[in-house]
């Protein structure tokens, strides 16, 4: 009896892996690992999608094979049609392979797109997807189709879509003037009445044809070269404008983003004499209400050495110390006014001042929601603190002197 | 009744267990927004009262099971009857976090597996547990309950080191007054997941020592408490009020945005494991309360027998009781927190009770010869 | 010591006769009695045994008669032929006065045989038995009783160290083929009267004598009496090694997991015996079993306790996460590529594709390729004489490693998967449970393939139910973890000291008192004095 039933068992088991045939399972050499997708609109309206699929055989470097780095790292893929889903599938007339976009971990979307429609709704069917990741992170191609970005072959790191994250990451660390912003927190953003989207932007230089060959990357200086733009302002989904410079950089300070980067101040006179290396940054937003209007008090603190000292300064004395950090706080507080301004030229709130008044005042709040970014914004007054400390001047104290 | 022995620390376990089970997958409470954290405090208050009825019943009648004391208590047919609807109760409710948790496997990792299918096997496997008996799913339970928390404990830091967490996302607290959070307490969390606890009363009667049942149950209810409004409060620090509400598995999509040392990313198995594990406790608990009543019920001496059977209702049931997964849903909030809930996870027992205190109140004064 | 000694076998001696009198009792037919002519006692030997040529059998004459009238009767290479000649044959003969007043049967037992185990024998039964087991046998004209003298012995394996459990610290010692060389080793590491011992033989035709072994006080009664019972209720007629009693003996049969523990290392026995467990000593095996048997008993080795305790913990952990590893480890591969490619990490996956780029098949039968095969290489290699041995791991190395990745046939990464689960179920201390997992990795690799990593975690999970429901003797399978024992964790993944391991294993060791004293932890010297006084010392010698 016993037996039976454990043979009754086994065999259900066994029919049961047998017949489920492997209903969701997807050989590694089925699949067309996308890296990037760029999203474009051609003349008929209907969008256009670029993926860059990655040739898994020519980026490892392995033992097998062949000759591992004969082809291009990628290749490129389009497709049309009036929604994202309906043109990723339509794409299967030109390839062998399921499309795959657990690894796509870029989305490029055209200037022109972002500026004629709001992009919440391409982002819809990215979240939605379950292979989609929505820790990709976006750009737009600026100045440029977004299907020019994918393209483009690129040197050091062979898949370009990685360049692209990397680049965007390591000068967000170390510069500031750009963001990454991954999908989640754009439609976080979107979302949110009281903040607007900020994106960074990705050029192109050179010559878009060139760069899509190999020898693009077998020279030492690329025909096509990609690399971070501006940063592009966002309202009510849609992009409004661009920002650059010092109020970009401004505007990671008011997000909180910024980690490092180099800000040169003028010294007795001379234009940029001293560079301050900045190493952290706290910034935190204060909003309340004061007479009827917001009031949002900015409290910045820096932390950073001195990097570069091009004129005569005694970085020895405490108090001339302490000069120059009044010097970097006016440049600070100078960007960061840059940056307001331009945000409420706009009218786009992408620093989060509604959010930081709807945690303080809920109230006032709910009545100033639907109007904030044409009404209220650019009403707001701010203030600005800056804490900036100088903590340490490098190998050397003062600068030399050449005697002659 | 079998023979069996559950140790305080294995109840504690269980409910611990079963508690978490699939609240900790959906967006529970998420109507009171950013204070859904507070909703679920309020919800596990709930379950620690439920919970104390539930005690000083089977205080009444330590040696008894639910559906044996129930016909002392309301005569044979009445009491058979009322123990018939909460087995129908526990199998729907085990059909129910089935499928729950089959529409979220076919969600996120398994698009093109039927439903059947991917139920079927986790039935098996309950079936298998179910039919070696109630110890052993205590001691499967307190291996897995080692292993849940180190992952949960590990997924925690993960997040709080991956610099996720936005308190803001938290505030402002009691946007709308009280009100909401109070209106979410007795419309969700009191049920679902702290009512449910009411499927112990069909363990209580192995627990070794009965004195210390109701402080293990009540440490457990609070523990279980405080993860689930600390998971919730973490969903929605990382996603924001809306993203959670809109997401089908929030936790899931928190883990998802986990990017630690480039390396430590794409955590999904993580939420894998945690939720079989979690479901399949859950599923069993209830599975074990429905095969157990029944045996007891129709005077069947193996209850082992029956599981086969009955875990075929289960599976059957998982996969008819809703045509998407909208309906579904939609039928738990609507329907079982409206209709069922009310009257058999609060007012049963409450009657119950009332009936044991005021019956054994005329026998103990009666002068005793 | 001599005196408990001598006490014990007493005892062990009358144990024995209660055995022998219900096995009468067992068997009522009427048991032919010894004849009495010497002659016809001799044919009767030579028919009972086929004039087997290994049956010597000595006519000697006691005394100055004429003819012989006693007869030595053994089996030549189990009896110990220097002992018969020196202490039978030669006393024998050299007894020439014979006082015709007292039976030669009796001046044969207090006179003539100088051996220290002898006794008499009236039925032929008990003769047989004891000549088959290696003891001679006198039998005597005109008697109906003949003698046993215990001259077991012959030639054995010598003590030589454990082929199977190696360390690098501990006793060099290991048990033998002979029951009695093994039970000694035991006892000389327990020297202890409460070490009881208790015999009987198994076996219908081969009559393998089996000894149960267990420290009184110490051992849980009712546990000892389980296995007392299922080793009595044992119906077979060959016990050839220990496997063939444990098949018979175990709590579950449809398990690949061994719900007994067996063990090549005297100083393991008697560390389990000191926890209150029960070992079976089975003749003609160098393999103690050793009863109720733990699952993370399989994962601890002798060296973890003579060795550090944070040291032996770390191992622990490791052989835990080796036994995953070796279950899981192909199945997870399989899982990845087929089914979560968005689990891993982009460029990993790359790696992976690229590999796999030509590679002709799922990845299934490419890892049951490299699975079997790899399984084919270690049944070769085990059964191989030793010096064709080498020629197979060369062979192995090429066909597994280089030549099928260079053809394109598997990809390195599955190689280094197998390579690692190989390893890994080596590195299994307890050889039973590294062949269990052996088997189960099919399983895993299968589930994996038709679900992912759903299937591997509901197989884990079956694999933890399956667990959870076997008993050792009735004592649940898993203990102390579930279910938890706090008091006896000190010594299951982790380890530790033995000065804080104060209590034996609750559910199958009566001895509650603790087994180490009070304030055992080391300490350094209470006064610094002692220290100091020493530099103190150096420091006026340099002055």
């Amino acid at each position: 009896m016993k037996i039976e039933r454990l043979l009754f068992f086994l065999i259900f088991i066994v029919s049961i892996f047998l017949l489920s045939g492997c209903w969701s399972k997807k050989e590694l050499t089925d699949l067309a690992i996308v890296a990037a997708l760029g999203i474009d609109k051609n003349e008929q309206g209907r969008y256009v999608g670029t993926m860059q699929i990655i040739n898994p055989g020519n980026v490892a470097s392995g033992l097998q094979g062949g000759g591992g780095n004969q082809g291009p790292p990628v290749s490129i893929v389009s497709g049309t049609g009036d929604t994202i889903v309906e043109l990723s599938r339509n794409t299967s007339r030109k390839l062998s392979r399921r499309l795959y976009y657990a690894h796509t971990n870029l989305v490029v979307i055209s200037e022109e797109l972002a500026k004629e429609e709001a992009i919440n709704e391409i982002l819809d069917s990215l979240e939605r997807d379950a292979q989609f990741r929505s820790t990709a992170i976006i750009v737009i191609a600026q100045g440029k189709k977004a299907s020019d970005i994918v393209k483009v072959l690129t040197a050091i790191d062979k898949i370009p879509a990685n360049k692209v994250i990397k680049t965007l990451r390591i000068t967000e660390k170390t510069w500031g003037e750009n963001i990454a912003v991954n999908v989640q927190e754009a439609i976080k953003t979107l979302v949110s009445p009281g903040k607007e989207l900020v994106v960074s932007g990705f050029r192109l230089s050179g010559d878009v044809s060139k760069g899509t060959k190999t020898e693009n990357t077998q020279q030492t200086e690329p025909s096509a070269l990609l690399y971070a733009g501006s940063l592009a302002i966002f309202k009510n989904g849609k992009l409004v404008d661009w920002i650059d410079g010092e109020a970009s950089r401004g505007s990671l300070f008011l997000l909180d983003k910024l980690k490092s980067s180099a800000i040169a101040i003028n010294w007795k006179g001379k234009e940029e004499a001293v560079t301050y290396e900045l190493i952290r940054q706290k910034t935190k937003i204060m909003a309340k209400m004061e007479n009827g209007t917001p009031r949002v008090s900015i409290k910045v603190e820096a932390e950073g050495n001195l990097g570069e000292i091009r004129a005569a300064a005694d970085v020895t004395d405490p108090d001339v110390l302490l000069n120059i950090e009044k010097a970097i706080e006016k440049e600070i507080k100078k960007e960061i006014n840059q940056a307001v301004q331009q945000a409420k030229t706009y009218k786009a709130d992408i620093f989060g001042f509604g959010e930081a008044l709807h945690r303080t005042n809920p109230k006032v709040w709910k009545k100033m929601k639907s109007n904030w970014n044409d009404v209220y914004f650019p009403e707001v007054k701010t203030e600005i603190v800056v804490d900036a400390f100088v903590r340490r001047t490098g190998l050397r104290n003062n600068p030399h002197k050449v005697n002659k | 009744m079998e023979k069996a022995r559950i140790s305080l620390y294995q109840l504690f376990v269980l409910i611990l267990l079963f508690e978490l089970g699939s609240a900790i997958l959906v967006p529970l409470a998420i109507e009171a927004k950013q204070d859904s954290w507070l909703s679920i405090l309020f919800g596990m208050a709930g379950g620690l009262f439920l919970f104390w009825i539930h005690y000083r019943l089977f205080l009444y009648y330590p040696e008894l099971s639910p559906p044996e004391y129930m016909q002392k208590l309301l005569g044979k047919i009445a009491g058979n009857l009322l123990a018939f609807c909460y087995i129908i109760l526990f199998i729907y409710l085990a059909a129910r976090v089935l499928r729950d948790f089959g529409e979220m496997l076919l969600t996120f990792a398994y698009l093109e597996t039927p439903l059947f299918m991917v139920n079927a096997l986790l039935m098996l496997v309950i079936i298998y547990a179910v039919s070696k008996g109630i110890e052993v799913v205590a001691r499967t339970g307190e291996l897995f309950f080692v292993s849940i928390y180190l992952l949960a404990i590990t997924g925690f830091i993960l997040i709080v080191f991956s610099g996720l967490i936005d308190v803001n996302n938290l505030k402002p607290i009691l946007e709308e007054g009280i009100f909401p959070v109070i209106k979410v307490f007795y419309t969700q969390t009191l049920f679902f997941p702290f009512g449910e606890v009411i499927v112990f009363t069909m363990i209580f009667p192995y627990v070794t020592k009965r004195k210390k049942v109701i402080k293990v149950g009540l440490f457990a209810i609070g523990l279980s408490g405080i993860n689930l409004a600390i998971t919730m409060a973490i969903n929605i620090g990382v996603l924001g009020v809306d993203l959670t509400s809109r997401s089908q598995f929030p936790l899931l999509s928190t883990i998802q945005s986990i990017q630690v040392a480039e390396f430590l990313e794409r955590l999904d198995v993580f939420f894998m494991i945690a939720t079989v594990i979690s479901i399949y406790f859950k599923v069993s608990i209830y599975f074990y309360a429905a095969v157990a009543s029944t045996a007891i019920i129709f005077k069947i001496k193996e209850p082992s027998k029956l599981t086969y059977p009955m875990g075929l209702i289960v599976l059957f049931m998982s996969v008819t009781i809703a045509s998407s997964y909208a309906e579904h849903l939609k039928e738990g909030l609507e329907f079982v927190t409206r209709y069922l809930h009310p009257f058999l996870l609060i007012l049963f027992p409450l009657l119950l009770l009332g009936i044991a205190f005021f019956k054994n109140r005329k026998r103990s004064t009666q002068p005793s010869p | 010591m001599t005196m408990s000694l001598f006490s014990l076998s007493k005892k062990m001696k009358k144990l024995k006769l209660q055995k022998k009198q219900t096995q009468q009792t067992g068997h009522p037919q009427p048991v032919k009695a010894i004849h009495s002519a010497l002659q016809d006692q001799i044919d009767y030997i030579k028919e009972k045994t086929g004039n087997s040529t290994d049956v010597n059998i000595r006519k000697l004459q006691l005394g100055d008669g004429i003819g012989p009238n006693v007869a030595v009767v053994f089996i030549e290479g189990i009896a110990d032929s220097k002992a018969i000649n020196d202490f039978i044959i030669e006393s024998t003969m050299n007894h020439r006065t014979v006082h015709n007043s007292r039976p030669l049967f009796e001046i044969l037992l207090e006179d003539v045989v100088a051996l220290g185990d002898v006794k008499e024998i009236t039925d032929w039964e008990n003769l047989f038995l004891s000549l088959m087991s290696g003891e001679s046998i006198i039998l005597v004209d005109g008697s109906h009783k003949a003698l046993s003298a215990s001259t077991r012995g012959g030639e054995q394996r010598s003590i030589q160290e454990p082929s199977s459990q190696v360390t690098v610290r501990g006793p060099r010692d290991g048990f033998t083929e002979s029951i009695r060389t093994n039970t000694a080793l035991i006892r000389r590491r327990i020297q202890n009267p409460n070490l009881w011992m208790e015999n009987m033989k198994i076996g219908s035709v081969t009559k393998t004598d089996v000894s149960i072994m267990y420290i009184k006080g110490i051992a849980k009664e009712d546990i000892v009496q389980e296995v007392r019972n299922r080793l009595k209720s044992i119906e077979i007629d060959s016990i050839l090694e220990s496997g063939y009693i444990e098949q018979f003996i175990e709590d579950e049969a449809l398990t690949t997991f061994p719900t007994l523990y067996h063990t090549e290392r005297p100083d393991m026995v008697a560390g389990n015996l000191l926890e209150g467990r029960v070992a079976i000593v089975v003749n003609g095996t160098p393999f103690v079993l050793i009863a109720p048997a733990v699952f993370i008993q399989f994962f601890q080795s002798v060296e973890d306790y003579y060795g550090r305790a944070d040291i032996a913990t770390a191992l622990r952990f490791l052989r835990i996460l080796i036994f995953f590893i070796s279950i899981i480890a192909p199945a997870a591969y399989i899982a990845i590529t087929t089914f979560h490619q968005e689990m891993i990490p982009t460029q990993l996956l790359i790696a992976i594709a690229a590999q796999r780029e030509t590679v002709p098949f799922p990845a299934l039968v490419e890892a049951l390729i490299m699975e079997v095969s790899f399984e084919i290489l270690r049944e070769a290699g085990v059964r191989m004489p030793r010096a064709v041995g080498s020629a197979i791991s060369i062979v192995g190395a090429l066909v597994i490693g280089q030549a099928a990745v260079q053809a394109g046939i598997v990809s390195p990464a599955m190689v280094i998967v197998v390579a690692i689960t190989a390893i890994a179920n080596f590195a299994t201390p307890a050889f039973a449970v590294a062949i269990s997992s052996r088997l189960i990795r099919f399983g895993f690799m299968f589930a994996a393939a038709t679900f992912g990593f759903y299937g591997i975690i509901l197989g884990v999970i079956i694999l933890a139910v399956h667990l959870c429901s076997l008993r050792s003797f009735g004592v649940p399978y898993l203990t102390p973890m579930a279910p938890l024992i706090v008091e006896n964790l000190g010594d299951t993944i982790v380890r530790l000291p033995l000065w804080a391991q104060k209590k034996r294993p609750r559910l199958f060791s009566s001895e509650l008192e603790n087994r180490v004293g009070e304030n055992q932890k080391p300490q350094p010297p209470k006064s610094k004095g002692m220290v100091n006084s020493i530099i103190e010392k150096g420091d006026q010698d340099e002055n």
